[in-house]
């Protein structure tokens, strides 16, 4: 069987074609990333001695690491006269002042409260709002007690639970990893490829018409086709870890750095109210995980409707419009509370944080179940779904079948006289 | 039959192409239907009134009708003071009624079109920054022709099908090298192009026809010779062209889009001989530009994509200031007719190299010449060469209550209470004096001071409020903006602290999906600005600065009701019962939109419980009144003249004209 799905995996994945789009993909892949970089950040202005980018990792090596009295302190000793400068906007705007760092004051300013302020002064208070949010569930629970509503005392306590302990006790570089987790397009990049590569799995065969042929043969029928889902498979989760691997390796690389993977997940701001206690690079992992589980459902529901198709024409257009479907009402509904939409749609998975940014949950069998670990289970539950329905709807192997039917209903004594009855008669 | 013939019999039947052009018609005329909503609602709403400073002044802004707009300007300005003051008068006995009504007719003949003149005024000041080529016009329906910057996704999924199995089922099943050695080989791949060509042409013209049969019908499309500037998307535009020619150089431009989409599949097919590939290569070439990339860079490529969207190409320049730098940021760059031309020929040229490859691609055999491989080298060449010149560089039942908008909330043994430091509400039990946070999720308002509450409604036992979140995770003005507002109408069920968001809105526009502008326009605006709210099962209502917005909870269709908002507001669920104009009570029925005028009940302030309608009388010395729902079995409760009326269960609350205290009264009194 492995040698089976050795074979379909080389002679439906290893192609000169998809190996030249994987390539083109990830070069795309790689551009955005940088076009990210330039369009968000305020640090991608060169390496000039009074850029923000030199002056930001100049001043980061005194504040980095553990957030101390003596840290903040400092740090408002300087950003202060700043800001009470230039209040009144009535500050000189000459750009090559000796005295300031980037040669404006009102620059100054701004590169302090943007990078330096506000950051540390939303890790410094986290701590504070997480203990009122567990203080808040633990109330609720109490309340919702009173009222015997079970399933949301259970979840006030598992809110408790994860909020209880939640402090952010480092200072450090969050940006990149801000703009990584909120970056969507790789996904696309993969279902694109996904769908390419998995849509001509059956379908190259009924092309070419070798599926008839393929029943013939001992190892056809159901044990090719589950070669081929397995093929299909371990391509796409494939696939989804490789540009999983490709994003991160390019925002590190273009924003010049890996700071900050040792933060909270939540010390990012919008996902301040995170699903999960990780840290940063715990959470790209998990979301290399988590992703590929999507990417591998949708290629599993790409791979059912191609067993439809007799050309990849229609199946192509067809699972090419389910896929823009997921997309766009995934995008457009990912700021909504309703929380079953976003567990239902796969594109959930691949653009994650939809569903770890925020502590949602669904009450399923009186048990509040977070919406993460609910879209995961539905995603799987569409997958084997899907995979049985290939199963079932693929033909048996003709070879095989011919000879059991035939031993069942003849002994191999009236199978031979009725050879010779047929011989004679002619 | 000729071999032409033999070619569309196969394309249109066999291959289903006349299946896929009634599909990709019948399709796209649904979702133009179902997805259209008029740029400017009150344009829509207020037509007729719009219409008539729209004869007026129609065209460009003269002197005279700067002139005329300011002096009804100033005339609605007047007229509403005095009608005021003609109130004041006529309630105080200053006048008598034939006299008010005599003067209140002048006044309302002044009035009755000022919904209209409010659009044509804001239009107005449109125009006047840049007189020299703004025109006044109905602009709904060429915004809504012109104005929509968007793919069409459904024209693009049927070109695809179209155009993807005309030459790849003859290599699927290895027909092409039997096409090659018959006499008409090449004929057939030439029969080929011209067919697919002039069904994607006659398929890109239907949609722009349709559409435009489409907004001519539904809003009109008048003055079609006006500067494209007359409306707001093509505001920044430099280029001189009316609207009619905008919209046939967009049309133009889009069936060429559609044209250069076709060849290039076809090209692709020929090379590639795959559906996967040709359909991928398809996809990609569209999809990844439109998402990756900024509008400015999309406009500058020799690619398909440009023309099928067409309505940039005639843009002006879009310039916004960074909010924490101050530094300005062009994030639409206006293509000039110098990169336009260009872009255009270079196009057309692969275009045309396309066609020539794929007609020496099904050359027959004996036609091929040695240098095959030099040209396919030259076409390479070209394409580059052309590249880099182009610059590649659920719900719940509601019960019934009376809603009050001026009096407190009566629910259910619970008080609303704000924290004026940190601005957050709390439901306290009258009874045990427990406080609980409104909200009930332990999230909410913790980590972000953009999730507020905004306002509230109780229905026993349920208690609704409105919530408006605001999120983002980019700060920096540019191609890509992740601002989110949305408005939640949240119930929370009394006895048992349930919660449930039975209505959801995003408000702003200053948002991309994907990198696509995602654009609400000013539709949910109101949502913004709403400060109290009632509903029943249908519907909900909004009231907000300038008015009450009613919106279907099942189709999200909203009306503007003709409603002031300066007094209390009260609902019975059936019924929304107010002041107009004059300070008449008025009744204004939800679900036959029938409005009726109580014109005995002239009130300074009212309110109303399930069975009467409590009142400060204006005619009668502002003395307060009760009466039925219907009006009727008036009846003195007190002579002290007051000032305003609220009340709960069991009380009426007045505030004393003279003393300015607050007087209770039982209700059985």
């Amino acid at each position: 069987m492995t040698r089976l799905i050795k074979y379909e995996f080389y002679k439906s994945f290893c192609k000169r074609s998809i190996l030249v789009v994987l390539i083109l993909f990830s070069v795309m892949n790689l551009f955005k990333i940088n076009s990210e970089f330039h369009s968000y950040s305020y640090l991608a202005d060169g390496n000039d001695s009074r850029s923000w980018n030199s002056v930001y990792w100049q001043l980061y090596e005194d504040y980095r690491g553990e957030i101390t009295a003596e840290k903040i302190n400092h740090l408002l000793s300087v950003y202060q006269p700043l800001a009470d400068a230039t209040a009144d906007m009535t500050a000189s705007t000459a750009k090559d002042s000796p005295d300031m760092m980037t040669g404006n004051i009102y620059s100054d300013r701004n590169i302090l409260e943007k990078y330096y302020v506000e950051p540390m002064e939303y890790f410094y208070h986290y701590r504070t709002y997480a203990l009122q949010v567990a203080e808040r569930a633990k109330e609720n629970a109490a309340v919702y007690k009173e009222r015997g509503q079970t399933v949301e005392v259970r979840k006030n306590s598992v809110i408790y639970n994860l909020y209880s302990g939640r402090s952010i006790k480092d200072f450090a570089y969050e940006e990149m990893y801000n703009y990584y987790l909120n970056y969507d397009f790789s996904g696309i990049l993969v279902l694109l490829l996904c769908l390419y590569g998995v849509v001509s799995t059956f379908v190259c065969e009924k092309e070419t018409q070798m599926d008839m042929l393929l029943l013939t043969n001992p190892g056809g029928g159901k044990k090719t086709t589950f070669a081929k889902i397995a093929a299909a498979s371990l391509f796409a989760i494939s696939v989804a870890i490789w540009f999983s691997v490709v994003d991160y390796i390019g925002f590190v690389y273009f924003f010049g750095t890996a700071e900050g993977g040792n933060l909270p997940l939540y010390a990012v701001r919008n996902f301040s109210t995170a699903a999960v206690n990780c840290n940063l690079w715990q959470y790209a992992i998990l979301s290399a995980v988590i992703r590929a589980v999507g990417v591998w459902t949708m290629s599993m529901v790409f791979l059912l409707i191609s067993l439809f198709g007799h050309s990849a024409l229609v199946p192509f257009v067809a699972d090419f419009g389910v896929a823009l479907c997921f997309i766009i009402t995934g995008a457009s509904q990912s700021c909504f509370s309703n929380t079953w939409l976003k567990i239902i749609n796969p594109y959930s998975l691949l653009a994650n944080r939809i569903l770890f940014g925020k502590t949602e949950f669904i009450s399923f069998a009186g048990y509040p179940v977070q919406s993460y670990q609910a879209a995961i289970i539905f995603a799987i539950t569409v997958g084997v779904v899907s995979i049985t329905a290939m199963m079932m709807l693929s033909k048996r192997n003709s070879y095989i079948f011919c000879w059991t039917v035939k031993s069942r209903r003849r002994t191999r004594g009236t199978f031979m006289s009725a050879l010779s009855n047929e011989s004679s008669s002619h | 039959m000729s071999g032409f013939m033999y070619e569309v019999k196969k394309i249109m039947l066999w291959q289903r192409g006349l299946f896929y052009i009634a599909l990709v018609l019948l399709l796209g005329t649904v979702w133009l239907a179902l997805s259209d909503n008029p740029a400017d609602i009150a344009m829509e709403q207020y037509k007729k009134e719009y219409e008539w400073y729209l004869e007026k002044v129609n065209g460009y802004c003269t002197e005279e009708s700067s002139l005329y707009l300011e002096q009804e300007a100033e005339r609605i300005a007047e007229a509403k003071e005095r009608q005021n003051s003609l109130l004041e008068n006529y309630y105080d006995g200053k006048i008598g009624e034939s006299e008010y009504k005599k003067e209140s007719r002048e006044i309302e003949k002044v009035l009755e079109r000022q919904n209209g003149f409010e659009v044509i005024y804001r239009q107005y000041l449109y125009i006047c920054e840049n007189p020299g080529n703004r025109c006044f016009l109905q602009t709904n329906g060429w915004m809504g022709l012109l104005g929509k910057g968007t793919l069409n996704f459904i024209l693009f999924l049927g070109i695809l099908l179209i155009v993807t199995p005309v030459f790849c089922s003859e290599y699927s099943c290895q027909m092409d090298t039997l096409i090659l050695t018959a006499r008409e080989g090449r004929k057939s791949a030439l029969y080929k192009l011209l067919i697919i060509t002039t069904v994607v042409l006659f398929l890109s013209l239907c949609i722009s026809l349709m559409e435009y049969g489409f907004y001519r019908f539904k809003y009109g499309l008048p003055d079609g010779d006006y500067p494209i500037q007359s409306i707001r998307y093509f505001a920044g535009s430099s280029k001189g062209m009316s609207l009619l020619e905008g919209y046939v150089s967009i049309g133009l431009l889009r069936m060429f889009g559609g044209m250069f989409l076709a060849i290039l599949l076809m090209l692709i097919s020929v090379l590639a001989k795959k559906y996967a590939v040709t359909l991928l290569a398809g996809a990609v070439s569209v999809m990844i530009p439109y998402i990756g990339l900024s509008k400015t860079s999309i406009y500058r490529l020799p690619l398909p994509l440009p023309f099928l969207l067409g309505t940039d190409f005639f843009a002006g320049d879009i310039v916004m200031s960074d909010a924490l730098t101050g530094d300005e940021k062009i994030i639409f760059a206006e293509v000039g007719t110098v990169t336009l031309l260009p872009l255009l020929s270079v196009s057309v040229l692969l275009c045309a190299l396309a066609v020539v490859w794929i007609l020496r691609r099904n050359s027959n055999s004996w036609l091929m010449k040695s240098g095959q491989k030099k040209r396919g080298a030259a076409f390479v060449v070209m394409f580059g060469l052309a590249l880099a010149v182009t610059g590649c560089s659920g719900r719940g039942k509601t019960g019934s209550v009376v809603y009050n908008s001026s009096a407190a909330y009566d629910c259910m043994g619970y008080e609303i209470i704000r924290d004026e430091e940190n601005f957050e509400y709390f439901l306290k039990n009258t009874s045990m004096g427990e406080t609980y946070p409104l909200a009930r999720s332990p999230m909410f308002g913790v980590f972000s001071d953009d999730e507020k509450i905004c306002a509230f409604y109780v229905c026993p036992p349920y208690l609704y409020y409105t919530t408006s979140v605001m999120e983002s995770y980019v700060n920096r003005v540019g191609n890509y903006n992740s601002n989110i507002t949305k408005v939640s109408v949240v119930e929370l069920n009394l006895d048992t602290f349930e919660e449930k968001t039975i209505f959801e809105q995003m408000t702003n526009s200053g948002r991309s999906l994907l990198g696509i502008d995602y654009e609400t326009g000013d539709k949910w605006k109101f949502l913004d600005f709403h400060q109290a709210f009632f509903l029943n099962d249908d519907n909900l209502f909004f009231i907000g600065n300038d008015g009450v917005t009613k919106v279907n909870r099942y189709t999200g269709k909203t009306v503007k009701l003709d409603i002031p908002v300066n007094g209390n507001i009260s609902f019975d669920g059936e019924s929304i019962f107010y002041k107009n104009e004059q300070g008449v009570l008025t009744r204004y029925d939800v679900s036959d939109n029938e409005t009726y005028t109580y014109e005995n009940i002239v009130a300074y302030d009212f309110c109303m419980d399930e069975q009467s309608i409590y009142y400060v009388s204006r005619t009668d010395g502002g003395g307060l009144y009760s009466c039925g729902k219907d009006g009727n079995n008036k009846k003195l409760i007190s002579h002290i003249p007051a000032m305003s009326v609220t009340c709960d269960t069991g009380n009426i609350y007045v505030l004393s004209k003279e003393s300015g205290e607050e007087i209770v009264l039982p209700k059985s009194h």
